[in-house]
């Protein structure tokens, strides 16, 4: 099974693509495509050999120290696994939506230099190889949204880095005195050798997940990266970036120290709470399209921590459905908000009106979308939102049923942005506005709306993968 | 001893081509640091009394000597005068780092500070003058104190082996203390460093890039190994002064760095900042990896902290740019320009996978292990804060358009394209594999 090419090949990959594609730009999107297919098929395939009853596919360790617990160990399981697979298909997804992107030599080289660390994120269980991947995500983002973002691109590029960075540094003191307590650098032999953990080591390293999540107070970053990327990036960002937040927190807060978790638990739902309330309202208050769908990203991700935070079986397997659910949901409203702008030039949905009867396909996906975020049966939004609630309650009691509170803001939000964008009046600017799509971004979005149907009809895969990675936590 | 000759010989050989081909005076040059390298690592070293080879100073001797080959190659027309100073100071600094005993540790040091003056003395303008100025006027004071320090010292060591130093109650004391007063000047930490932030971006671009990067490097490991018995002896004080200096330092050079106008200035703030996280080992000797870390500090930064400096250099000759704005656009003009500095600049950011990450984190990892969270803590808060400016460097670099009138191609030399991929290797080498360097410190 390959596994340390699967970091470092794309990182060497990258810069070959970006010579060789100067003169022939074409050749840098189907490099990009060709890889992420490939990376996808071996996620897929790795999956089929995870262990059946959980635990960890051992596929190697590199790079060892002498006297430094600092080693390249790669084994990954279901949930890991499942964000791999996740993450190779929203890059295939975004070599669709990027098909007409400017300077393409060095935008898919960027992707390319992506993939490398973000496999390392979701493979590795040493703590100090995590953090570099973890680390190195940042910057081809940076790049990404520096370069081809929109008008405040500068500010908010590095914004983005310079918050989350800081973050991470406490992440790192946290993880250094992790080593110090127990000998240890690596997930698995900490788990073992973890007798009980400070406070402080519990708190650095949940700020520095909960920086990237992002849960309020430290979300601040979220709706200027996420603005002023370029849509297909804003779908990285929310589909991937985030994720590694919330898998850091599972795999790193939850599994490493369950018991500490538990001790702290109340203050990690109050807090996914009040983003989950506070982001909706933020959400229901904006007019900007892009802004809109950025707080409810934010919205939908407090709802994971609540899940997160019961630290049960059914709590982490309906946190690990709503990331999926999430990704697959938050991308094509990004992408057609992004696609709007484009077209319309103007970001106030106040200004925008009729598009539904100018693009009628694509406003339909927008709405689907939009439905599936505010929990509509028969979507994947539904099916999060249930599960979580349920799962809250039973570890919470019944005051934790204000979180469906969420859904009826999100029913707010999104049906009065698709009340004031896609029906209404056509506005003059929609009127003299062209609705184009290329095919690819169209392929991507029905793809996009197939699959929020799919998994929300018949949920069982996702489930069953987390049957797999969270049986230590009782199972079904 | 062989070593020496190559490199002293070819110190005084090269000057006899300097009327005539420069490139022949570079590569004999590039070449002698290279045959000196190659000798260090058969294990060839000074060998007479009071210096000893061992593997961690034959790794960084090497890499010393790798760098200044590197070094030698990007240079142009006006760094000739350096050539042969940058030998006679590779023969210094492998005597320096390879003492054992603390009046060759002064004398040498000495020696070094000497060659430093004349390196800076490179004078072209009222610019470089003044730099160079400053160095010398700090320098001299801070021999004077090293040199008060070390007569206090030997009034009371009978032998002055590192081996068999002693120490005598807070007489030694007061005497280390003044010494290391003298020696935070070179070492440019805070309070000590104010002519350090005008001399490195006053004098020649090349020179500053070997002053800041590889003259560093080499005294504080070489200080490292002079006071290690001192420094033991007075864990406390240890602990309190050198954490208590690490902390202004780091925190000072970065706030003052967020605020200059000039990239050189930036990148000596950034020196300078970095003097601050070399205390860190210092404070947590404590800990068995106070040296490793020291010795991974030293050569991550040796690799980025010159190649930057030479960057800059190569910049400044092809296309006189001096101010951040100058930098606007850089990306559209020279690719491979703008590409070798991100990656550096990124490297001394902390930013992995590249030396000037791991290096910190083993710096960071030598202080918890010492019980010193709380200077970690801030340390990596610095870190994280010093991306703020080499972000901005990189946001004029790629996110802005040139301002019109500045818009022509600047070309890179083979010589100085050789270099940098060099040094790119080093930063990106020990970036990914760190067992040589735990190996050559004895893990």
């Amino acid at each position: 099974m390959m596994s340390i090419e699967l970091i470092f090949g794309p990182m060497l990959l990258a810069p070959f693509v970006y010579f060789i594609s100067r003169g022939a730009e074409w050749v840098a999107k189907w490099a990009a495509l060709a890889l992420f297919v490939g990376l996808l098929v071996i996620s897929v395939d790795m999956y089929q050999a995870l262990p059946a009853d959980g635990g960890f596919l051992v596929l190697g360790d590199y790079l060892r120290v002498p006297g430094f617990d600092y080693a390249l160990t790669l084994q990954v399981d279901a949930l890991s696994v499942a964000m791999l697979i996740l993450t190779a298909a929203l890059l295939i997804l975004v070599v669709f939506t990027s098909w007409e992107e400017k300077m393409q030599a060095s935008y898919f080289s960027l992707l390319i230099l992506f993939a490398g660390p973000i496999f390392g994120v979701f493979m590795t269980t040493n703590l100090l190889w995590f953090f570099i991947f973890w680390e190195m995500t940042l910057v081809p983002m940076l790049f990404l949204v520096g370069i081809w973002g929109g008008e405040r691109k500068v500010y908010a590029s590095i914004k983005f880095f310079l918050y989350t960075h800081f973050a991470s540094m406490l992440m790192l003191v946290g993880f250094f005195l992790v080593y110090k307590q127990t000998g240890q650098m690596d997930f698995m032999n900490i788990k073992e050798a973890m007798i009980a953990t400070p406070a402080l080591i519990w708190w650095l390293m949940f700020i520095g997940f909960a920086a990237k999540l992002p849960l309020f107070p430290f979300h601040t970053w979220l709706p200027d990266a996420h603005v002023e990327a370029p849509s297909s990036i804003s779908v990285l960002l929310a589909g991937v970036l985030l994720k590694m937040g919330a898998y850091g927190l599972i795999r790193f807060v939850v599994e490493m120290m369950p018991a500490e978790t538990q001790h702290f638990a109340i203050y990690m739902v109050i807090l996914g709470l009040t983003t989950t309330l506070f982001a909706g309202m933020l959400a229901i208050y904006e007019r900007h399209i892009k802004k809109m769908v950025a707080y409810s990203s934010i919205s939908h991700m407090g709802l994971v921590v609540v899940a997160i935070a019961t630290v049960t079986y059914d709590g982490l397997s309906a946190a690990l459905y709503e990331m999926i659910g999430h990704a697959l949901v938050i991308s094509p409203m990004f992408l057609i908000a992004g696609w709007v702008h484009h077209k319309t030039h103007t970001w106030y949905m106040d200004e925008m009106g009729g598009i539904m009867q100018k693009a009628p396909y694509v406003s339909a996906i927008f709405v689907l979308a939009g439905m599936a975020a505010l929990g509509l049966p028969g979507t994947m939004g539904f099916v999060g939102e249930l599960t979580i609630i349920v799962s809250a309650i039973k570890a919470y009691g019944w005051w934790i049923a204000v979180a469906a509170l969420a859904s009826l803001i999100s029913a707010g939000y999104v049906i009065w942005a698709v009340r004031r964008a896609f029906h209404a009046e056509i506005s003059p600017i929609v009127a003299k506005s062209k609705f184009d799509m290329s095919a690819p971004e169209f392929v991507a979005l029905v793809i996009y709306a197939i699959v929020i149907v799919l998994f929300g009809v018949y949920p069982q895969p996702i489930f069953d993968v987390a049957n797999n990675a969270f049986a230590m936590f009782g199972g079904m | 001893m062989s070593t020496l000759i190559i490199l002293i010989g070819a110190g005084l050989l090269v000057p006899l081509f300097f009327k005539g081909n420069m490139l022949i005076a570079k590569y004999i040059a590039a070449a002698a640091f290279g045959f000196a390298a190659l000798n260090v690592y058969m294990g060839n070293g000074i060998d007479m009394e009071y210096f000893t080879l061992t593997p961690d100073i034959q790794l960084l001797e090497i890499v010393v000597l790798v760098v200044l080959a590197a070094t030698m190659m990007t240079f142009g027309g006006f760094e000739r005068p350096l050539i042969s100073q940058t030998l006679f100071l590779g023969a210094a600094s492998l005597a320096l780092l390879e003492t054992n005993n603390f009046l060759m540790y002064i004398v040498l040091f000495e020696v070094i500070a000497i060659i430093s003056y004349v390196l800076g003395a490179n004078i072209r303008n009222r610019k470089n003058a003044e730099g160079a100025i400053k160095m010398f006027i700090a320098g001299a004071t801070a021999s004077g104190f090293i040199l008060l320090g070390f007569a206090m010292f030997a009034m009371v060591s009978p032998s002055f082996n590192y081996a068999e130093l002693t120490v005598h109650g807070n007489f030694t004391l007061v005497a280390v203390g003044i010494m290391l007063a003298g020696i935070f000047y070179k070492l440019t930490v805070v309070p000590m460093h104010g002519w350090a932030g005008d001399a490195y971006a006053q004098v020649n671009h090349a020179a500053a890039g070997i002053l800041s990067g590889v003259i560093k490097t080499v005294v504080v490991i070489a200080t490292f190994k002079a006071f290690y018995i001192f420094l033991q002896a007075y864990l406390d004080t240890t602990v309190l002064i050198f954490s208590f200096f690490a902390v202004i330092t780091m925190t000072l050079g970065n706030f003052m760095a967020l605020f200059q106008k000039e990239v050189a200035k930036v990148l000596s703030f950034s020196s300078i900042t970095h003097a601050g996280y070399m205390l860190i080992p210092f404070a947590a000797i404590a800990s068995g990896y106070s040296y490793t870390s020291l010795v991974y500090l030293a050569i991550a930064y040796v690799f980025m902290q010159t190649s930057v400096f030479l960057i800059l250099n190569d910049l400044r000759r092809e296309a006189h740019i001096k101010s951040l704005d100058d930098l606007r656009g850089l990306y559209q003009r020279s690719p491979i320009h703008a590409i070798l500095f991100t990656i550096q600049l990124l490297s001394l950011a902390g930013v992995p996978i590249m030396a000037g990450f791991i290096s910190k984190a083993v710096a960071f990892w030598a202080g918890v292990d010492a019980g010193l969270w709380p200077l970690v803590l801030v340390a990596a808060l610095n870190s994280a804060l010093s991306v703020g400016y080499y972000a901005w460097l990189i946001k004029h670099i790629y996110f802005d358009e040139t301002d019109g009138y500045n818009t022509s191609k600047i070309s890179i030399s083979a010589g100085s394209l050789l270099g940098q991929i060099i040094l790119l290797a080093g930063t990106l080498y020990f970036g990914i594999f760190a067992t040589p360097i735990f190996l050559a410190t004895g893990f």
